[in-house]
């Protein structure tokens, strides 16, 4: 592929104004964690938990998609912080920590997508945390599931008892893609990390109580889908600031 | 006057860089392909800007398409139930064979002139071409692989890695690259070159039951399939029950509205004598059949779609006259085109003796 010269050129400006701007105004490094919980307790997959329906389960998979990651600061105004995707899986510890630069000074907010912009559900095959190869796009309709909870109960009426629900749709109307808006507490010095608690009971009760013995399986954008996505949009809270 | 100085210093720094960074990928530069689009057709759909065609792409594509390593057990390509000699549908089979026995649920399509097609599948589930062979590769009924152990098999190959190389400047094997390459592949199989498109051209004129097959076609076809491309890509209730094993409800499983139910994409009649049997899960054996069931046997009911409320009447003196125009859409040098053959195919344009598997 051959690079025209004045496209090079261009292309080297504008990573020397990229550099400036960035040296300006991001310069603080800071790391965010996903923590994943069943209530208070920390997740852990493959053990024994009780749900908020009071429904036993084994919880064996759980990875969802965040994007668009942007904070406010104290003046209100808005700043990206991410221009990438991440996929949180539960099983892959690294994939829990995303380090991000931050503008100086204190910040009120941090928001992200819990999912994937329509954009990137019609735009062909993606790169990275985006690849199909992750399992978090349905080729036989395209777009990417948002996010994934999979695990056995007793309570499921299904082969090998396994509940699997893979919420995705970005369609009007079926649309899955959820903004999280979460305030920070006032942090005196300098902000270094930002703990996320991710409560996987909001899956199963909020607007629509999600029972195990009822709805086992969720495989396709719909109405069920976005009642899982309403349902579990609030699940994220602020752990703790350092 | 200094401060002008330093910047004439920086510009050509800029431009020094610019031309090394030009100066070291010349050597890895793919021999680019042009792109046709036949005279009087409309633009392409596909965005040719993020996927340039080259020799080596379409090359890689190729060998993907016809390499039945890209299935669980090595027994299937895509072009095992894409067959050339059928405009690439699966020839002579209502449903096409899968993996281990199994039987895929519809009806293998013709596929040529893709780079006009919007969404894939009779159902219109996939919104991207280079999407498109990820849903064979890894559906249980057909090829059954996953996508990390045939981008496993790639990576252990010598030649796929040289070949990956030379088509994309590095080694590196993606799902991307590898659907871009398939992409290369099947954007090029246009079908253009029929006698109705050397009639339209000038270059070849009609018999009498072809003019005048074509003359009933425009008026009780083209609404659907309207010219070039002999389809208008929409979905549509064309009067099918509901078979009761397969139970496929169509665009309505991609949609979730019930009032998709039954409709599916109507199909392009480029090469339409090639690509029998016919419907989405191939249950109309022949032309006629196809005819029979638009003027008689289609079930009508508040869901059929409004242009076949009364059927299609047709006369058999006018089937006659359409399927003599039905035939100058086959273009037999697509059929016959080396550059789409399986590699090493000695070619005689007709099906092989052994052909059913």
């Amino acid at each position: 592929m051959r690079i025209p010269k004045a496209l090079s050129v261009f292309f080297v400006f504008q990573l020397l104004i990229i550099f400036v701007v960035s040296a300006q105004s991001l310069d603080k490094k800071v790391t965010i964690y996903f923590e994943n919980k069943i209530g208070i307790d920390p997740l852990v997959l493959g053990n024994p938990v009780k749900n908020i329906n009071g429904e036993e389960m084994r919880i064996e998979r759980y990875k969802y998609y965040i994007s668009h990651l942007s904070v406010t600061d104290m003046k209100g105004n808005t700043h990206f912080a991410s221009s990438q995707y991440y996929l949180i899986d539960e099983s892959d510890s690294a994939s829990k920590i995303i380090k991000v630069n931050l503008p100086t000074g204190n910040i009120k907010s941090i928001h992200f997508l819990l999912g994937v912009d329509s954009i990137r559900n019609v735009s062909g095959v993606q790169t990275g945390a985006l690849d199909p190869l992750n399992g978090m796009f349905w080729t036989w309709n395209s777009g990417y599931i948002m996010a994934k909870l999979e695990g056995v109960s007793a309570s499921a009426n299904t082969p090998g008892n396994r509940f699997t629900y893979h919420i995705g749709g970005f369609k009007n109307g079926m649309n899955t893609v959820k903004e999280i808006d979460l305030a920070l507490p006032n942090t005196s010095g300098q902000l270094q990390e930002i703990h996320i608690s991710a409560d996987i009971n909001h899956w199963f009760k909020g607007n629509t109580i999600v029972k195990v013995a009822e709805t086992p399986i969720c495989h396709t954008p719909g109405a069920l889908a976005v009642k899982i996505a309403e349902n579990y949009m609030t699940m994220f809270s602020i752990n703790r600031v350092n | 006057m200094k401060i002008a100085k330093n910047i004439w210093l920086l510009f050509i720094i800029c431009i020094a860089g610019a031309g090394w960074i030009t100066i070291d990928t010349h050597y890895l530069r793919p021999t680019p392909v042009k792109f046709i689009v036949p005279k009087g057709w409309p633009q392409p759909y596909y965005d040719f800007s993020k996927n340039p065609l080259t020799e080596e792409g379409i090359a890689l594509g190729k060998k993907l398409f016809y390499d039945e390593n890209l299935s669980k057990d090595g027994s299937i390509s895509c072009g095992s139930c894409h067959q050339q000699f059928g405009a690439f549908n699966t020839y002579d089979h209502p449903l096409s064979h899968g993996f281990n026995n199994s039987m895929t649920t519809r009806n293998a399509p013709g596929l040529f002139n893709l780079a006009w097609q919007k969404e894939f599948m009779w159902d219109g589930g996939i919104n991207h071409l280079d999407l498109q062979p990820l849903a064979p590769i890894t559906a249980e009924n057909e090829m059954a692989e996953t996508i990390e152990n045939v981008l496993n098999k790639l990576k252990a190959d010598k030649e796929y890695r040289k070949m990956f190389k030379a088509a994309f400047g590095d080694e590196t094997i993606t799902t991307q690259r590898m659907t871009k390459a398939f992409s290369q592949f099947l954007l090029q199989m246009v079908s253009s070159n029929s006698k109705y498109d050397k009639v339209m051209r000038g270059e070849a004129s009609f018999i009498l039951p072809e003019k005048l097959g074509y003359e009933i076609f425009q008026k009780k076809c083209s609404s659907c399939h309207p010219e070039p491309m002999f389809t208008d890509y929409t979905y549509r209730n064309t009067g099918f029950t509901l078979d009761p094993y397969l139970k496929d409800p169509g665009r309505m499983r991609i949609t979730g509205d019930p009032k998709d139910s039954l409709k599916f994409k109507v199909p392009s009649l480029r090469n339409v004598a090639m690509t029998f049997p016919y419907g989405h899960d191939g249950r109309l054996f022949s032309l006629i059949s196809v005819f029979e069931h638009y003027r008689k046997s289609m079930v009508t009911g508040p869901d059929t779609d409004p242009l076949l409320k009364n059927r299609i009447p047709l006369s058999n003196f006018e089937i006659g006259q359409l399927t003599a125009f039905l035939y100058t859409l086959t273009d037999s040098t697509f059929l016959k085109d080396p550059r789409f053959a399986p590699p090493g195919y000695a070619y005689n344009g007709k099906p092989p003796a052994d052909l059913h598997q």
